[in-house]
Parts: structure tokens; sequence; C-alpha cells
């Protein structure tokens, strides 16, 4: 296996006071997908901050290869702003290329690809503000993909995307890992893991890591959500899903 | 009723008009731009901070370009620094404000006793502006075109949505800087005809008024632009016509402009989501 992509160490970060995450220790190589599971405040988003070199290490090594593309999980998008999907998901080339000169050819077409893939080929030209939410939450999607990067850390991406969406999302991760690319995707949902390479449990600190079927056990998930666990028994076999409390900014 | 021809006939308003021109290419441009990163009130602010500068400048003989420019830039990189720092800015740029218009309000009644010239500080005037106003207006529409170009597109996805911004690896600071000190020079070459209290006429409301109209980034520039010169022009022919100062009539067109494309708006709003689709 290649040299990992992404590789953290004893991590502990946080906001000035207490660390709000410690003790996250894992590795994601190249075509690896990691599922970040944990309650809200569990520190997925603060992972990823860390991991955009927002937030510093207050002790412990965290390396990301590339500066990985973000999708974060609360939109502070300004809907009056007089741009569409197409406007919107063309920022992600401001990434790489040249800011001062208008997009390249290469880069609109990179956005066009990027708006059909995520499924809204048919909306490039409406208003970013006349999209519905589970579109909008595309369009920034687009807007990462367009940025191509090698890693991509995308927070909640399912979160208001309706369930056909969802799949087609689904589908989309799956092909960005066929192409090498290192996905973390933080979720609410227990029961899609299963899909991913790894599993990474966060609950203040790392409950557990590894693959799904190992890391995923009751124990694990119950120190992961403690009270926000529930555990359903349809004819014998245990099924368990969590409580969103999705908080608004 | 005086001819709208003379607004090219006679030699001091066909100066005016050609300042107001400029002025509108500078104001729309850098207009758009203060509405898209919410910096109406700063731009506001900036203009009547200059104000004890001018006093000063009036009273003792010094460049009132040269010296408002100077605070004004000064005012720029303060509330830069307070915003880099992600303080909530707004009320340093109040305090800033009020701390600058009082400080020369005292100047030019207790110090300098200046009278009668203060009214054309804060409201502009048709007479007197010279070519150094002109230049200075050509220059700032030239330098708010060639940002526009070069900085826009970071200016646009900073503005769209500033927590992306960082990640996709964009150094917002200096550009965020750059926009302050474009507004503080456009507010600055707007003084001599608006005067420094009403130099948000010529910025704010035509941009607002564009937003109204616009779909893209680039048209609600053109818009600005162009309802700029037309509330401009107009206003210059109506401050003649009743012999006023033109900030006053080109600020009301532009209100009466913005109100009535505001309630077009709300009424074919209302009437669209009363037709099925």
């Amino acid at each position: 296996m290649s040299a990992p992509r992404v590789e953290v160490d004893d991590l502990a970060v946080g906001y000035g006071g207490a660390p709000a995450l410690t003790g996250v220790s894992f590795t994601a190589a190249a075509g690896e997908s990691v599922c970040v599971l944990g309650p809200n405040g569990g520190g997925k988003t603060t992972l990823f901050r860390a991991l955009l070199g927002e937030l510093r290490p207050l002790t412990g090594t965290l390396s990301v290869a590339a500066r990985p593309a973000y999708l974060a999980q609360t939109e502070r998008t300004r809907l009056d702003f007089p741009v569409n999907a197409l406007d919107v998901a063309l920022m992600g080339a401001l990434a790489g290329g040249p800011w001062w000169r208008p997009p390249s050819r290469a880069a609109r077409e990179a956005a066009e690809g990027a708006l059909e893939r995520v499924g809204l080929a048919g909306r490039a030209g409406v208003a970013f503000g006349e999209l519905s939410g589970g579109e909008r939450r595309r369009a920034l999607l687009a807007r990462a993909l367009v940025q191509d990067s090698p890693v991509l850390l995308l927070d909640e991406p399912l979160a208001g995307v309706d369930p056909a969406s969802a799949d087609l999302l689904d589908s989309v991760f799956r092909s960005l890992r066929d192409e090498g690319r290192t996905l973390l995707v933080s979720t609410h949902d227990v029961a899609s893991a299963a899909r991913f390479d790894a599993a990474l449990c966060l609950n203040g600190r790392q409950v557990a890591f590894g693959a799904p079927a190992e890391a995923l056990t009751r124990a694990t998930l119950e120190a992961t959500y403690g009270h926000e666990l529930i555990v359903l028994r349809e004819s014998g076999a245990e099924r368990m899903i969590t409580i969103q409390h999705h908080h608004e900014h | 009723m005086p001819s709208p021809v003379d607004l090219v006939d006679l030699p001091f308003l066909r100066e005016a008009l050609f300042e107001i021109v400029l002025l509108s290419v500078a104001g729309g441009v850098v207009g758009a731009w203060v509405l898209l990163r919410r910096l109406a009130f700063y731009s506001h602010a900036v203009g009547s901070a200059t104000f004890p500068g001018l006093v000063t400048a009036d009273a003792t003989g010094i460049s009132p370009t040269l010296l408002a420019l100077a605070v004004a830039l000064g005012y720029a990189g303060g509330v830069g620094a307070v915003r880099a720092e992600g303080e909530r800015s707004e009320a340093w740029t109040a305090l800033l404000l009020v701390a600058a218009l009082a400080t020369g309000v005292i100047l030019a009644s207790d110090v300098f006793e200046s009278g009668a010239s203060v009214d054309r500080l804060l409201f502009g005037t048709l007479l007197g502006l010279d070519a150094s106003d002109l230049w200075l207006s050509g220059a700032c529409a030239v330098a708010a075109l060639a940002a526009t170009l070069a900085f826009g597109r970071v200016w646009a996805a900073a503005g769209f949505d500033p927590d992306a911004a960082g990640a996709l690896g964009l150094r917002t600071r200096w550009a965020d800087l750059g926009l302050l000190a474009l507004v503080a020079l456009a507010a600055v070459a707007a003084i001599p005809a608006v005067g420094a209290l009403l130099v948000s006429a010529v910025f704010i409301l035509p941009a607002a008024s564009a937003r109204l109209l616009a779909r893209s980034v680039r048209g609600l520039i053109g818009w600005a632009v162009v309802l700029a010169l037309a509330e401009g022009a107009t206003g210059l022919y109506l401050a003649y016509w009743l012999d006023a100062p033109p900030g006053p009539p080109i600020a009301v067109l532009g209100a009466a402009t913005y109100a009535t494309l505001a309630v077009t708006a709300a009424v074919s709003g209302l009437r669209a989501a009363a037709v099925p689709a």
C-alpha cells in the first residue's frame, strides 16, 4: 500500500479552552474512504477543521498530502448573492488556477461535469438562492469536486438531501474512491458506514477506528452515541439508529 | 425651467457632468462590491470620516483631496485591522465615524470658524470643480475596473461563502484590504461633487437598485453603473434648475428609483405567486 494521504497520530485539538477532541490516531491511504461517526459536538467538524489547517494541534501530529476539498456542515452561504449553480461550482477552480484571470474553458467544463455528476446538470443556470436545500448542498459538493483535490472532507454531505439524491451521491463517493481519492465523510447514518473502507467513531475522543464490521460493535456505538443510540430488534436481528439533533447556526 | 442642453453647453456644467460620468463608473463598480460584501455602512462612514480632514484643509490651504485621502485610507486600515482580528467591526466603524464627525464640527465651528464652506464639504458643489477632481475620479474609475478584473473572482467567492474561502486556499486578507482601500479612494473622489455626507448616494443606492434587476455579478455591476449615470445626470440637472448642491437631488433620485423598483418587484412577485405555475 502507498504512503497514507492522511495521517493523524495522538491528536488533540480545541478552541482555546479544554480540548474538544483528544486521542485521535488513524491513517487513510489513496483510494480509501473513511466514515466519521459521532454525536453532535462529538468532534467530527473539529477534526475536519484541524485537517484543513484552521485549528492547530494541541498535542500530537497530523499530515495531509494536499489541500483538501471541503464541504462544510453548516451553511453560511448567502442566498441573496447573484450567482447560479454553475457560478458556485466554478468557484472550486479558484483553488488551483490563477485567481486573477477569468475561468478557463477547462475550468468551465470541469464545473459543468461536476454539476452533472451530482445530478444538477439541468439546474446550472438557476440562482443559488432558488435551489432547494438538498440542491444547494449538491451544488456546494460540485464546488468541492471542481477543486480536484486527492483528499475530500465531506461534513454530513447527505443532510437535507432527498433519498434518490442520496443514492446518487453514494455512487459519486464510490467513483471518487475508485479514482484513487481519499474520502472522509461524516454522517449520522450508522447503517451507511458499512459501505466505507473504515469507520472512525468520535465522542470527544476517539472511541474506535477500523473496518466497519469490526469497529462498529454495539459496545463502541454505545460509547460513541450514549443515550442517542436506539437499538431496534426486528425478527431477531439488531439494527442501530441514532437520534439526530440538528443544530441550526 | 432651464434647458437640459445647458448641461453640455455651459462649461462649468459640462465639467460637472463629466465628473458625474467618471464618478458613476467608479461608484457603480465599487458600489456593486460594497453591496455584495456588506460594506454599505463602512462606505458611508469612510466618506463622512474625512470631514475633519476637509475642514482642516479648507482652513489651512493644504490640498483637501490629499488630506481626505490620508484620513480615508487611515480609516480603511483601522477598519481592516479590526475585521482581520475577527471582532465585530460594525461598532468600531460607528465609533470611529462619530468621533471623526464630531472632531470635524468642533474644528469647523470653534477652531477655524469655517462657517459657510462647511455645507459645501458635506453636500457637494457644482462650482469650483477643478482638473484635479476630474483626474482623481478618472483614476478611481480605472482602478475600480482594473481591481474588479483582477480580484473580482476572489471577492465574489469570499463574499458568497466566507467559510469556504480558506478551504479554497484563497488569501482573502489582502484582497479584502484592497477593497476597503478602493472604497476609501472612491469616497474621496466623490466628495467634491456630492459631499462627504452623501457619498453613499453614488455607491449604495444605484447598486441596491441594480440588485433588484441583476441575476449575475457582472449584471449587477453593469446595472449599477447605468443607474448611477442616469441618476447622476438627472440629479445634476435638477441641482442646476433648483440652484441646490448636486448631492441631495442625486440621493433623492437614487432613493426614489430604489423604492419604485422594490415596489414593482414586490407586486410582480405577488402576481407570480397568485398565478398557479
